[in-house]
C-alpha cells in the first residue's frame, strides 16, 4: 500500500463518529453529519484516485463534491419545511 | 517525504473535525467543525495530490473537487444553520 491508500483507509474511520451522530442525535444534527460525510467522501475519493493511479477517478470526486452539496441543500430545505 | 507529511496532517485534521462533530453538543458547534473540514485539511490533501500529479488532468480535477467543496460548503452551512434556528424557534416569524 502506498501513502495515499493508507490515508484513504484512515479517512474511512471518520465515518464512524459521523454515523453515531446520525443515528443517536436529532434529525438536524444527522444532516450536519451527512454534510461532513460528503466532504469526507470527496477526500477519500481523491486519495484513492491518486493511490490507484487512475486519473479518471478524480472526476468522481468532482461529481461527489457537487452532488453532496446539492443533496445537503435539498435535505435542509426539506427539514426546514417539514420539521 | 513531503507527501507523507501533508497527508498525515490532512488526515489527522480531518479526523479531528469528524470527532468534533461527535463531541460537540449543539448543532451550531457541530457546524463549525463541518465548515473547518473543507478548509485546511482538504487543502493539505490537495497539496499532497499536486506534489505527485502537478497540473495534469488529474491534478486539475483535484483542484476542482477541493475548490468546489471549499466554495460551496459555506452556502450549505448557512442554510443548515438557518433551518436549525427555525427548528429551535429562534428565528423571528416572517412579516
Amino acid at each position: 500500500m502506498n501513502a495515499f491508500e493508507i490515508a484513504a483507509t484512515a479517512l474511512l474511520f471518520g465515518f464512524v463518529p459521523l454515523g453515531v451522530v446520525a443515528v443517536r442525535t436529532r434529525t438536524i444534527d444527522g444532516l450536519v453529519a451527512l454534510e461532513a460525510a460528503g466532504v469526507l467522501t470527496v477526500l477519500v475519493l481523491l486519495c484513492f484516485a491518486e493511490g490507484f493511479h487512475r486519473s479518471f477517478e478524480f472526476g468522481v470526486a468532482v461529481v461527489a463534491a457537487v452532488m453532496s452539496w446539492a443533496s445537503g441543500l435539498l435535505f435542509a430545505r426539506f427539514l426546514g419545511r417539514w420539521l | 517525504m513531503v507527501v507523507d507529511v501533508l497527508l498525515g496532517l490532512g488526515v489527522a485534521l480531518e479526523l479531528l473535525c469528524c470527532l468534533g462533530v461527535l463531541v460537540m453538543r449543539t448543532t451550531y458547534d457541530r457546524l463549525h467543525y463541518v465548515a473547518a473540514g473543507t478548509t485546511v485539511p482538504a487543502f493539505l490533501i490537495l497539496a499532497a495530490v499536486l506534489v505527485r500529479e502537478h497540473l495534469s488532468s488529474g491534478g486539475l480535477d483535484a483542484i476542482a473537487a477541493v475548490g468546489l467543496a471549499f466554495l460551496l460548503n459555506p452556502v450549505l452551512v448557512i442554510a443548515t444553520a438557518r433551518v436549525a434556528r427555525r427548528i429551535d424557534g429562534l428565528e423571528a416569524p416572517k412579516a
